[in-house]
C-alpha cells in the first residue's frame, strides 16, 4: 500500500462542490511543486552521497594520481591493483563474513529480546518501566570508554573473550537501550483499543502481541533492526579489544591495519577495502527499504 | 584497598563468577603442549608486514618448541588495546610499540624487565644511546629496534633554478642558512603563489621537543628527584621561533599547514607549492609512490643548530621497540625471540620494509641500506647521530602534550599569543601538571 | 509519550491510556507475571553486562583509581569533584561540547525531517534516493573520517578545488586548522553521518499518520504547512522527541570523528567533554577522575534532557 501514501502535494481534487482553481494552473502549480521536490531531494543526495563517490573514485586511482595536487572525480588511469593489494594484505572476505554473522546475529537477537520487553514498559508502566528507562538514558550518557575495563573482566570470567558469540552477546546489550527506546515510541503509537478489542476476543497476551502488535510494528520493527544492525556492522572498539585472533577480526577492526602512525593512510588499498566494506550494507538497505513503508499498516489503523 | 582487588571483586559479582580467578590468559598453550606466544605487530606497509610474517615463519620452523602467532595491530589504537588487555589480565606476549608508550606502561608494572632477560649478543649489537630510550625508572622494558630521524625532503628542480647548492650529509645546512634558502625559494601572491617550506604542525609537540635538541635545548629536564621540569630558555624556544617567523614573518611556510599531518602536504609539495617538506624519514616511501613521473626529488639532511651538542646534529627520536608482557609465562622465550628480531640482517630486512633506520649499528652500515638511491645513505647518516627524545621516561607527558603544550604551540604557531605567552603556559601550567606525577 | 515522561516526571495523562483502575495498575505493575515474562529477555544480559559494569565504573568516580597494577586505590569521597570544579580547561570544552550537541541535533532534526518527508512521497527512483541517503551510514567510521580530511584539505581537497572553479574563494581556506572555522567544519560532518539514523526513524514514524485524516485535510482544501502542523506533526511528535533525545546524547558522548579530523586541535577548539575524559583516562590513567567526569556530564544532560522533555510536554497539553 505503500504507494497509496498520499503525497502533500498530490492532494488529488476531489469531486467536491467548492469553487476550484482552473485546472490548468493547477497542474502546473502541481508540477512545479513536483520538480522542487525533485530539487530538493537532488540536493540531499550529493551532500549525502557525495564522498562514496569519491571513494570509489578514490579506490580506482593509482597512489600517483592520489598525490595529485588537482584531483578528478573521474579517475584518468583507472587501476584495480588497489583492490588486488587490499585483498592480498588482508583477509577481508573472511572478516566481511565475520562482520555478517556477529553484527546479524546481534540484530536479529537484540530486537527479538526487546519487543516484549518494550511492549510491556510501555503497557505496564510503573516502577519497573521507570527503572528501566532510566537505565536506557544513563547507559546512554555514561562514556562508554569507562566502562569498558569491567565489561572485560566480566567477559573474561564468563570465557567470553575472544569469541564471537562474546561479541554478540555484548553488541545484544549495547544496542538493546536504543532499540527499547526507539522501539517504545513505535509500540505507544499503536492504538490501545485494538488490543482491548482483541482481549474482547479471546486472545492471550502473547497472541495480541504476535497478531495484532507486531503487524503494525513492522516499519518501526525494520528500522529499529536496521538500526541495531548498522550500529553493530560498524562498531570498532569492542571487536579490537575483545578479539585477539586474527581468523575472528571484523571487518572495522581490518579497515584499521591500513592506517599508520599520525594519520598516515594507505589510501588507495583503504578506498577499495572500504568500498568492499560499504557495498554489502547499501544492498541490504536497498532491500530493506522497501519494508520502511509499512505494507501491513494502512488498513489497521483505520479501526 | 588495592586497585586490582577492588576490580576483581567488582568483576566477579557483576559476573557472578566469584570462582575464577584472574590469571592471565597470556602464552597458551595448545593441545600438544607447545606454547604459542601472540605477537602483536604494528607493520602497516605492505612490504614492512610481508617481512614480519616471513621472520615469524622462520622462527616457527626453527624453533617447534615455541611458537608465535603473528597478530596485526594498527598505530592509531594500540594504546587502548594494550591499555584494556593489561587492565584485564588479557594482553598478547610480545608487544610492537613505541618509546613514549613504554614510560606508562612500564611504569604502570605492565612490561617485564627485560636487563636480565637479554641474550648478551642483542645487547652488543645495538648502541648505548638507543637503549637508552627504553630504560627509565631503574629497568628496561623495550628493545629499540627501528628509529626514523626527520629529513628534508625537497624538490630537486626548484632549489636547482634558484641556483641552490645541495648539502651532503657530512655537512647539512645550518638553520640560519636554512631560513635564508626558504626564503629566497618562496614567491608571494598570484597562482604560482609557493612557499620554500611547509611545516606540517597537527601534532607540533614531539617535533618542538625532537628538533629542540638541535639547537641545545630540551624543554622537559629530568629533575634530581627523577621528576620532569619544563624550561623554555633561549636554546629551547630557538626552534619554535624560527617556525613562528617563517609562518609570521618571513612567509616563507603556509599557515594552512600547520594543522596537516605530513601525508597531507604531499600534494601541495609535489604541485610546486611547497618546494621543502621536513618530514620523517619513511615518508620517501609514499613519496616514491605518489610523486608524478618525471617529479624530482631529493632526500636532505636536516639543518642544524650552532653551537649546540653533536654539532647540532642530534635529534630526539621516540624508538619503535619491541617489548614482553609481564604477565606472559614465558619471557625467556619471548625474549628469544626479540633477540631473533633483531639479528643484523633481520634488522636490516626490517628496516627497508618500513623505509626507517634501524638501531643496530651494524644494520646502519648494511650496503643494502646505504646506497644513494632514494636517499637511504642520507638518512642512514642522519640516524647515527639520533639520542633519545626529551619525552621519553617523562611521566606525564601524554597530559602536558595534550592540555597544555599543544594548544599552546598551535596557538603560538599561528600568531594567536607571543613567546612570552607561550613560555607561560608551557612552564607554569606544565610544572603543575607534571608535579601530579611525581609520586 | 510516556518515554519522554519517564526522565521528566511521569504525567497522569501523558502517553496511551494507563489501566483505568489504581487497583488494575498495580495488579500490572508488579504483580503480573506476563510483565516480567516479557520483560526478563532483556534483564539478564542488560544486568550482568551493563548495569554491572556500569554501576561500576560511576563507583569509580569516588576513588583516586590510576592505571597500573603497582598504584593501590583509596575511596577519596567527592575529592574528584572538587578537583573538577576548578578544571577551568574541563569546563571550556564542556561549552564546545554543548555548543557542537546542540547544533548537531537540532541540524540533524531539520534537515532529517525534510528528507524524510521528501522520502515519504510517491517519487521516481524513491528506492534509490532511500538507499543514497543511507549512505553515511553504510561508510565504517574510520572511513569517514578519512575521506572528510581529503575533502577539508587546503592544497587537493574537494572542497577547496570546487570553490575554486566556481570562482567564490580563492581556493586556499584551511577549514580544519583555522581557530574560527574548525569548529563548525566538524559541525557539518557530524550532522552529515548522523543523518541517515534520524531520517530513517522519522520516515518509519510517519508510516503511522493516518491516512484519512490526510485525505481529509486535503479535502479541506487545508494546504500543505497545515496538513503538516495539524495531521503529521501531532503524530510524529514522540517518534521526534525519542530520536531527539537520544541524537542529543549521542552527539554529546561522541568524539570519535572529530578525533579523526583534528584530534581536537587547533588550539583546543574541537576539544569536546567525551574526548577529554577519555584521554584522561586512556591516556594518563586516570580513572576515578576520568569517571567523575563522566558523572557530571550525566547529570548535566540528565538536567537539560528533562527541562527539553517537559517543555515539550506542557505544550502537547495544551
Amino acid at each position: 500500500m505503500s504507494a497509496a501514501v498520499p503525497a502533500s502535494q498530490q492532494a488529488a481534487p476531489q469531486p467536491v462542490p467548492r469553487p476550484q482553481p482552473r485546472p490548468a494552473r493547477r497542474g502546473l502549480r502541481r508540477r512545479a511543486g513536483r520538480t522542487g521536490q525533485y530539487a530538493a531531494l537532488l540536493c540531499y543526495l550529493v551532500f549525502l552521497a557525495f564522498p562514496l563517490l569519491w571513494l570509489v573514485s578514490t579506490a580506482f586511482k593509482s597512489p600517483r594520481e592520489l598525490g595529485s595536487v588537482d584531483p578528478t572525480w573521474l579517475p584518468r588511469h583507472p587501476t584495480l591493483g588497489n583492490f588486488r593489494t587490499a585483498l592480498d594484505e588482508q583477509p577481508l572476505l573472511h572478516a566481511a563474513l565475520n562482520s555478517l554473522l556477529v553484527a546479524g546475529a546481534a540484530a536479529l537477537i537484540s530486537v527479538a529480546v526487546a519487543v516484549p520487553a518494550a511492549y510491556a514498559m510501555v503497557r505496564f508502566r510503573g516502577a519497573v518501566s521507570r527503572a528501566g528507562t532510566g537505565w536506557i538514558l544513563v547507559s546512554q550518557m555514561f562514556p562508554l570508554v569507562l566502562v569498558i575495563i569491567p565489561l572485560f573482566m566480566v567477559l573474561k570470567n564468563l570465557h567470553l573473550i575472544d569469541s564471537r558469540p562474546g561479541l554478540v552477546v555484548v553488541y545484544v546489550v549495547w544496542t538493546l537501550p536504543f532499540v527499547l527506546w526507539m522501539l517504545q515510541s513505535y509500540v505507544k503509537a499503536v492504538p490501545v483499543s485494538l488490543e482491548e478489542a482483541a482481549a474482547i476476543d479471546g486472545c492471550g497476551r502473547l497472541r495480541t502481541l504476535r497478531s495484532v502488535v507486531l503487524p503494525l510494528l513492522a516499519p518501526g520493527l525494520v528500522a529499529t533492526l536496521m538500526f541495531a544492525f548498522v550500529t553493530a556492522w560498524n562498531e570498532f572498539f569492542f571487536a579490537l579489544v575483545l578479539l585477539k585472533t586474527p581468523e575472528k577480526q571484523t571487518m572495522s577492526v581490518i579497515l584499521t591495519h591500513f592506517t599508520g602512525a599520525e594519520g598516515a593512510a594507505d589510501l588507495g588499498p583503504l578506498a577499495a577495502a572500504s568500498l568492499l566494506a560499504t557495498i554489502p550494507s547499501l544492498a541490504f538497505f536497498a532491500l530493506l527499504q522497501k519494508r520502511l513503508v509499512g505494507g501491513m499498516l494502512s488498513g489497521a489503523v483505520k479501526g | 584497598m588495592r586497585r586490582r582487588s577492588l576490580l576483581t571483586g567488582a568483576a566477579a559479582t557483576a559476573a557472578a563468577a566469584g570462582s575464577t580467578t584472574l590469571l592471565s590468559g597470556c602464552g597458551s598453550s595448545d593441545a600438544s603442549g607447545v606454547p604459542t606466544l601472540d605477537f602483536l605487530s604494528l607493520a602497516w606497509q605492505e612490504e614492512s608486514v610481508a617481512a614480519n610474517k616471513a621472520l615469524v615463519a622462520q622462527w616457527n620452523t626453527a624453533h617447534p618448541e615455541v611458537q608465535v602467532r603473528y597478530v596485526q595491530g594498527s598505530w592509531d589504537d594500540v594504546h587502548d588495546q594494550l591499555l584494556t588487555s593489561f587492565e584485564g589480565g588479557a594482553a598478547p606476549d610480545i608487544i610492537h610499540d613505541e618509546g613514549n608508550d613504554l614510560t606508562d606502561f612500564g611504569s604502570g608494572g605492565y612490561l617485564a624487565d627485560l636487563t636480565g632477560l637479554l641474550p648478551a649478543a642483542v645487547r652488543g649489537r645495538i648502541p648505548s644511546a638507543a637503549w637508552d630510550m627504553g630504560r627509565f625508572g631503574g629497568g628496561l622494558y623495550g628493545v629499540p629496534f627501528l628509529q626514523e630521524p626527520r629529513v628534508l625532503i625537497a624538490n630537486r628542480g626548484l632549489l636547482g633554478e634558484a641556483g641552490i647548492d645541495l648539502p651532503d650529509a657530512e655537512q647539512p645546512w645550518t638553520w640560519a642558512q636554512f631560513e635564508d634558502i626558504a626564503k629566497e625559494l618562496s614567491r608571494s601572491g598570484g597562482k604560482d603563489e609557493r612557499y620554500g617550506v611547509a611545516w606540517p604542525m597537527s601534532s607540533p609537540v614531539s617535533v618542538t621537543l625532537n628538533l629542540s635538541l638541535t639547537t641545545g635545548g630540551r624543554i622537559l629536564y629530568r629533575k634530581d628527584d627523577g621528576g620532569t621540569e619544563v624550561r623554555l630558555e633561549q636554546a629551547d624556544s630557538a626552534f619554535a621561533e624560527m617556525v613562528r617567523r617563517q609562518v609570521g614573518t618571513d612567509r616563507s611556510a603556509p599557515a594552512s599547514a600547520l594543522g596537516m599531518s605530513g601525508g597531507d602536504t604531499l600534494p601541495g609539495f609535489f604541485a610546486g607549492r611547497y618546494a621543502m617538506l621536513p618530514l620523517n624519514l619513511s615518508y620517501r616511501q609514499q613519496v616514491q609512490q605518489q610523486a608524478p613521473a618525471r617529479f624530482d626529488w631529493v632526500t636532505l639532511p636536516l639543518p642544524v643548530g650552532a653551537g649546540a651538542p653533536d654539532g647540532g646534529r642530534a635529534q630526539g627520536v621516540s624508538p619503535q621497540t619491541l617489548s614482553v608482557s609481564k604477565d606472559c609465562r614465558h619471557q625467556a622465550q619471548a625474549a628469544a625471540f626479540i633477540g631473533f628480531m633483531t639479528q643484523t640482517d633481520h634488522l636490516v630486512e626490517l628496516a627497508r620494509g618500513d623505509w626507517m633506520a634501524p638501531t643496530g649499528t651494524d644494520a646502519l652500515r648494511d650496503p643494502s641500506l646505504t646506497t644513494g638511491k632514494l636517499g637511504w645513505s642520507t638518512g642512514m647518516s642522519v640516524a647515527a647521530h639520533l639520542v633519545a627524545s626529551p619525552a621519553l621516561g617523562r611521566r606525564g607527558y601524554p597530559e602536558w602534550s595534550d592540555k597544555v603544550a599543544t594548544p599552546a604551540l598551535q596557538q603560538y604557531f599561528s600568531g594567536a599569543i607571543g613567546l612570552d605567552s607561550l613560555r607561560k603556559k608551557l612552564v607554569r601550567d606544565g610544572n603543575r601538571v607534571f608535579d601530579r606525577y611525581r609520586s | 509519550m510516556s518515554a519522554a515522561a519517564a526522565t521528566a516526571e511521569p504525567r497522569p495523562g501523558a502517553g496511551t491510556p494507563p489501566p483505568r483502575t489504581t487497583a488494575a495498575r498495580r495488579r500490572m505493575l508488579g504483580l503480573d507475571r506476563d510483565a516480567w515474562f516479557l520483560l526478563l529477555p532483556a534483564l539478564i544480559p542488560v544486568l550482568v553486562l551493563s548495569v554491572g559494569p556500569l554501576l561500576y565504573g560511576i563507583s569509580l568516580a569516588f576513588t583516586d583509581a590510576q592505571s597500573g597494577v603497582t598504584r593501590s586505590t583509596s575511596f577519596t569521597g567527592l575529592t574528584n569533584f572538587a578537583d573538577l570544579r576548578l578544571d577551568s580547561l574541563f569546563w571550556d570544552s564542556f561549552r564546545i561540547g554543548l555548543i557542537w550537541a546542540v547544533c548537531v541535533t537540532a541540524l540533524q532534526l531539520l534537515l532529517a525531517l525534510g528528507l524524510a518527508l521528501l522520502l515519504d512521497q510517491n517519487l521516481r527512483f524513491r528506492w534509490l534516493a532511500r538507499t543514497l541517503a543511507l549512505v553515511p551510514w553504510a561508510m565504517p567510521e574510520v572511513v569517514v573520517g578519512i575521506m572528510w580530511r581529503l575533502v577539508y584539505n587546503p592544497d587537493a581537497g574537494v572542497l577547496n578545488n570546487t570553490l575554486r572553479h566556481l570562482h567564490l574563494t580563492s581556493g586556499h581556506t584551511d577549514w580544519l586548522s583555522s581557530l574560527s572555522l574548525a569548529l563548525p567544519a566538524v559541525i557539518v560532518v557530524g550532522v552529515w553521518a548522523g543523518m541517515p539514523q534520524t531520517t530513517v526513524v522519522l520516515l518509519a514514524g510517519l508510516q503511522n499518520v493516518p491516512l484519512e485524516l490526510h485525505e481529509a485535510a486535503g479535502i479541506d482544501g487545508a494546504g500543505a504547512w497545515r496538513r503538516f502542523t495539524t495531521v503529521t506533526w501531532p503524530t510524529l511528535k514522540p517518534v521526534v522527541l525519542s530520536i531527539t533525545a537520544l541524537n542529543f546524547i549521542w552527539n554529546f558522548n561522541s568524539f570519535g570523528l572529530v578525533f579523526v579530523l583534528t584530534s581536537g586541535g587547533p588550539g583546543g577548539k574541537t576539544r569536546l567533554p567525551t574526548l577529554f575524559a577519555y584521554e584522561e583516562a586512556f591516556r594518563y590513567g586516570q580513572f576515578g577522575y576520568a569517571a567523575a567526569m563522566g558523572l557530571v556530564m550525566v547529570a548535566v544532560i540528565a538536567v537539560l534532557l528533562t527541562v527539553f522533555l517537559r517543555n515539550r510536554l506542557k505544550e502537547a497539553d495544551q
